[in-house]
């Protein structure tokens, strides 16, 4: 009985959405840090995470194996979030908003012109130990397999281990404080600075995970992939709101899952367009996001 | 009437309609000076630089962003082809029209629900649409064409312009000068009705909106609709910016609307200078001949044009330009020009002083 509502179309589909959907809450997320401290989107996000995890894919192809390849990927993710924030973003805090877009925006065009460069805009592939056959079930496909369970728990380890920094521990609090009052903050010692470029190393790694998952999932990882993924992602931190780490994830789940059903129900050109009615209807309701607190506009 | 009223410039039409004359009649003269390559990327860059003039207007004076005007260009590119293709003998003034009617009605369903966004949500919101072009007109492919796009041939050259030239490729060099010709009269005219706008009613609310929306407001400005006015206007100039774009290239398909055109718009208009005619100017003629600019420096540095790193030059260099100039010149080439003209008046003034006159 329980095998069947496995195997069933609509589980397939959900199964299939969740897998999607945890990238994007991943992408998600790390936007979601970013805007927390510096109140800056992040348009280069998701290039920035495909770069390092082209970098990590390097190893691989020098015999390394794909755990190192990770954590290679990890590594470069962080060093890479940190001197974006040193370099580019930190002449921008103060200045119009639009600034910090542009170049954010720019940066992604010279990441992925880069990449393309150096690894021509073909799809790469990460071997991963882990098998990707399906699991069976008498005979009928339950669409989960080893490595999608492995990306399920991968995902969720990420998200908890965010929550545990940010709630449990002494850096977490001052990331918080400098994001919620910085001035505060650095009145009370807190290095302000130094945590803001904390927040885009760590919201760099998040977007690795996502990135590295991509990659090793059977259809790959192409230089402007993740351009996709980061629009996905961006709707989800939004329809969330995107002050609030949990409204992300939930919304990149639901993102994933309405995009498999469009896909299913309708059509396959039209899936990522499932993102965008989410989000104009959901903008429509609730402009701020569905998680996020209200906030008045002083005068 | 009153609508009408509120964006017509009060004052100094006519100084505004000579300065936008006599630029468009240069460029009309020197497109009878070039050859007809260089003719045809004059052509493109007009029609881009309609484009970036209504992406500088909603920038620059709105204080709003997008990455969706690649996307309304499509809207107006596939309007243009549709048309085209089913009614090709209709005067080229209608097509234009329509084009900009619709890129217009486009940016108002956008507008609707962006208006209440405002900085990295709206960029974020007009991404997304941007993005949702390409599937749209891959799924209805007997309207589109899908993946390999609509033909049609309806820019024809008059027979009094084809008298004009004579001898070898009489023909060729005909044609191309008139698409050029064509694409920089109607830049041209689309630079006028900006040039007004800039100086209406509507122009200095719209600046009091993005410099303080609290003020604005006090005084009786209705900001969603000064907004979404401005996201229309914008949306109906990259409406009709991409039609006069797919009618010199005679065909219209998805491709030709990919993400980094998004990034290449801005790149121009921060490049030329933000919220100025003459930005967007500079940003039209950079666009022309960057190919050329692009394939001279991979000739200077040794660079083989169809290696990996030749192929991608284009886009590294427009991301760096991109992030230099909006970190130390964020009021790009217009900007340096006034900066050196107010340097040039200020060292005449401290000269004229030392020397007691």
């Amino acid at each position: 009985m329980m095998s069947t509502f496995l195997a069933s179309p609509i589980m397939h589909n959900i199964f299939a959405g969740l897998a999607q959907g945890v990238i994007y809450s991943l992408v998600a997320l790390s936007l979601v840090i970013i805007w927390q401290s510096t109140h800056v989107l992040n348009f280069a996000q998701g290039a920035m995470a495909m770069f390092a995890s082209y970098i990590g894919m390097t190893e691989i192809d020098r015999g390394l194996n794909y755990w190192f390849c990770l954590v290679v990927s990890l590594a470069v993710g962080f060093l890479f979030g940190g001197l974006t924030e040193r370099i580019l973003i930190r002449p921008l805090y103060g200045k119009p908003e639009i600034n910090a877009i542009v170049v954010t925006v720019g940066f992604l065009g010279v990441i992925e012109a880069v990449a393309q460069a150096i690894w021509t805009s073909t799809t790469r592939n990460i071997a991963t130990p882990l098998s990707q056959i399906y699991f069976h079930d008498q005979g009928r496909v339950v669409l989960l397999s080893p490595f999608v369970l492995f990306q399920f728990g991968l995902a969720l380890g990420i998200m908890a281990l965010v929550a545990v920094l940010f709630r449990f521990t002494n850096l977490g609090l001052k990331l918080r404080a400098s994001a919620l009052a910085p001035e505060v903050a650095r009145l009370l010692g807190v290095r302000v600075n130094r945590m803001l470029t904390i927040g885009w190393m760590l919201s760099a790694g998040v977007g690795v995970v996502a990135a590295v998952i991509v990659a090793s999932g059977s259809f790959g990882l192409y230089p402007s992939d993740m351009d996709g993924i980061l629009i996905a992602g961006f709707i989800a931190a939004v329809v969330g709101g995107l002050d609030s780490p949990v409204g992300a994830v939930i919304g990149g789940l639901l993102i994933g899952i309405a995009e498999q059903f469009v896909l299913a129900y309708w059509s396959a050109d039209l899936a990522s367009l499932g993102g965008l009615i989410i989000l104009v209807v959901a903008l429509m309701i609730r402009p701020q996001g569905i998680f996020a607190k209200s906030v008045g506009r002083r005068v | 009437m009153k609508w009408f009223r509120s964006i017509v410039a009060q004052e100094r039409t006519t100084a505004r309609l000579t300065g936008v004359l006599a630029v468009t009649i240069l460029t009309l003269a020197i497109t009878f000076v070039l050859p007809p390559v260089a003719d045809s990327q004059l052509a493109g860059g007009a029609a881009i630089s309609i484009v970036i003039l209504g992406l500088s207007w909603l920038v620059g004076w709105s204080g709003q962003i997008s990455l969706g005007n690649s996307g309304f260009m499509a809207v107006g590119a596939y309007a243009t082809g549709i048309w085209a293709v089913h009614h090709g003998s209709t005067p080229l003034i209608f097509t234009f029209f329509l084009a900009t009617v619709i890129g217009a009605i486009s940016g108002l369903i956008i507008a609707i629900p962006s208006t209440r966004l405002s900085g990295p949500y709206l960029a974020g919101m007009t991404l997304a649409f941007s993005a949702a072009i390409s599937p749209i007109a891959q799924n209805y492919t007997s309207v589109t064409g899908g993946e390999g796009g609509l033909f049609f041939n309806t820019l024809t050259t008059p027979h009094w312009f084809l008298g004009l030239f004579s001898g070898q490729n009489a023909t060729i060099n005909a044609n191309a000068q008139w698409t050029a010709d064509l694409a920089v009269v109607v830049a041209g005219v689309a630079f006028f009705f900006m040039a007004n706008l800039f100086h209406s009613h509507t122009g200095r609310a719209m600046r009091l909106v993005r410099d303080n929306d609290v003020a604005a407001e006090l005084v009786g400005i209705n900001l969603p609709r000064t907004r979404t006015v401005a996201f229309v206007v914008s949306a109906a100039f990259a409406g009709l910016g991409g039609s006069v774009y797919v009618l010199i290239n005679a065909t219209v398909n998805p491709s030709a609307f990919p993400l980094t055109l998004s990034i290449t718009l801005l790149t121009l208009m921060v490049l030329g200078g933000i919220g100025t005619l003459s930005g967007a100017v500079i940003g039209g003629i950079i666009y022309a001949f960057s190919t050329n600019l692009i394939s001279h420096l991979n000739s200077l540095t040794g660079i083989n044009p169809t290696s990996n790193l030749g192929a991608n030059m284009q886009g590294i260099i427009f991301g760096v330009l991109l992030i230099l100039t909006m970190l130390f010149a964020p009021h790009g080439i217009a900007g340096l020009g006034r900066r050196l003209r107010f340097f040039v008046k200020s060292v005449r003034r401290v000269a004229s002083v030392s020397t007691g006159e």
